[in-house]
């Protein structure tokens, strides 16, 4: 761990091959608030060209070495993480407080976010930060065709940065915004190409202030209204909404506060059969029994420990769950957790 | 593992966590299992199966005829339950939804 015992926070950087990961991580890699950051690369093939691209960390660099590292090597990750540590604790490289995993372009991010979270003597000493996904908005619709983790490492990410919007055509860039924001409405845009690197934004999950679901919705029968998103709308035409059909994203209020322990049993039965289509569940939770909110966070059949946020990030304080699923009836999944948890709960949509 | 029971000692699941905050008025430790339990019967009861707190460290499944497992937390209960009763538990099965909702 690092001064004060804390975890060293782990960032995941997963895209598409050629979205402008090695790019992107070269440009956090310049920013001052990088330097004791240790990187690990995934060596895809025989020719590591990422390592060749990022050999400047050198003695923080570590090349896991065969091949994709969610598949393959998730061993690998335990030891090169394992590895660091015991580096770290005998000074044979210098004092780091931020690892950063770059993954392949074929890799599927849930088996690495189990590895962060489940084994033990990884997460006693380290602790999941944001996970950040590129797009290259040129290639966005080829690419979701073509790889099927592609939606799987949009649905996981905590950020989503668009690259190569520079080279798109007109409202090119629009149109996989507003898509982007219908599969993950709960991760937030930056723009690699128009904003200068913000390494807080990208990296730290929960700058002060930020809601982790963001207010983009109007209750349905307009009980409420929110200023929003696009989510929902039919924006991208043709190809691109063609490959993502089957992938939707909702949003569900609840009216009061909840009872954490049957919350728990129902969202651990749901992940039990359909964790597979159960790409992304984050919500901010109202409990019975505390006043601050509690933030969950899963990917697949994989849950992060759920946390108390020291506060509300606006006035309302009611619970909200954003669910990123495929082929999952939406209305029925209302249901059940309203008759399971005995809550009212009302479905949300684009503003 | 310990001991006295042999049971070995795993990491909590995430499920199994409570969220009361110390003081908050909240269940005890104890209260909180037995919550707990109660409503996974909620489910399992559809199913003629039945969930008990074995020793505060770990749960016992049981079905009618008696066959019985132990699991070491709530999230563990339903792949069990559903190797017993050879069929699966769907919280989005409308059959499942209907009977929780005149529950």
């Amino acid at each position: 761990m690092t001064s004060g015992n804390r975890p060293t926070p782990v960032n995941v950087l997963t895209g598409f091959l050629g979205s402008g990961k090695t790019t992107l991580l070269q440009r956090l890699l310049r920013s001052p608030r990088m330097e004791r950051t240790a990187v690990l690369i995934n060596e895809f093939g025989e020719i590591g060209l990422d390592h060749l691209l990022v050999q400047q960390m050198d003695e923080s660099v570590l090349v896991l070495q065969s091949g994709c590292i969610c598949c393959s090597i998730r061993d690998d990750l335990k030891s090169a993480l394992r590895g660091l540590l015991s580096r770290r604790e005998r000074h044979e490289i210098p004092a780091f407080d931020r690892v950063v995993i770059e993954t392949t372009g074929l890799a599927d991010p849930g088996p690495i976010l189990y590895t962060l979270l489940s084994e033990p003597v990884i997460r006693h000493h380290f602790q999941l930060g944001n996970v950040i996904t590129t797009v290259d908005v040129v290639n966005a619709g080829l690419h979701l065709s073509r790889n099927p983790e592609g939606i799987k490492q949009v649905a996981a990410a905590d950020r989503l940065v668009l690259t190569k919007s520079d080279l798109a055509e007109p409202g090119q860039s629009a149109v996989v915004r507003d898509e982007l924001a219908r599969l993950n409405p709960s991760a937030r845009l930056w723009d690699a190409a128009e904003d200068p690197v913000d390494v807080d934004f990208l990296l730290d999950m929960m700058p002060s202030g930020t809601p982790p679901v963001p207010a983009r919705y109007r209750l349905e029968e307009g009980v409420a209204q929110e200023r929003g998103s696009t989510a929902g709308k039919p924006t991208a035409p043709g190809e691109l909404r063609r490959h993502t059909d089957s992938v939707s994203s909702f949003s569900l209020m609840l009216d009061r506060p909840m009872d954490w322990t049957a919350f728990g049993v129902w969202l651990s039965l749901l992940l039990n059969r359909h964790g597979d289509d159960v790409l992304r569940v984050k919500g901010i939770l109202c409990v019975e029994g505390t006043e601050t909110p509690v933030f969950i966070n899963g990917v697949q059949h994989i849950v992060h420990p759920p946390q108390h946020l020291e506060r509300w990030p606006t006035e309302d304080h009611r619970s909200r769950i954003v669910f990123i699923t495929r082929g999952i009836d939406q209305g029925r999944l209302r249901r059940s957790l309203q008759a399971f948890c005995r809550l009212q709960v009302a479905e949300l949509s684009a503003a | 593992m310990c001991g006295l029971c042999g049971v070995f000692l795993t990491e909590t699941h995430w499920s199994d966590v409570s969220m009361s905050r110390p003081g908050s008025g909240g269940r005890t430790r104890r209260h909180e299992r037995l919550h707990r339990v109660a409503q996974a019967n909620r489910i399992l009861k559809q199913y003629g199966l039945k969930l008990t707190d074995w020793q505060g460290s770990a749960y016992l499944l049981a079905s009618r005829t008696g066959q019985t497992v132990i699991v070491p937390s709530v999230a563990a209960v339903w792949p069990a339950a559903e190797r017993l009763r050879k069929q699966s538990i769907d919280p989005l099965d409308e059959r499942l939804i209907e009977a929780l909702e005149h529950d």
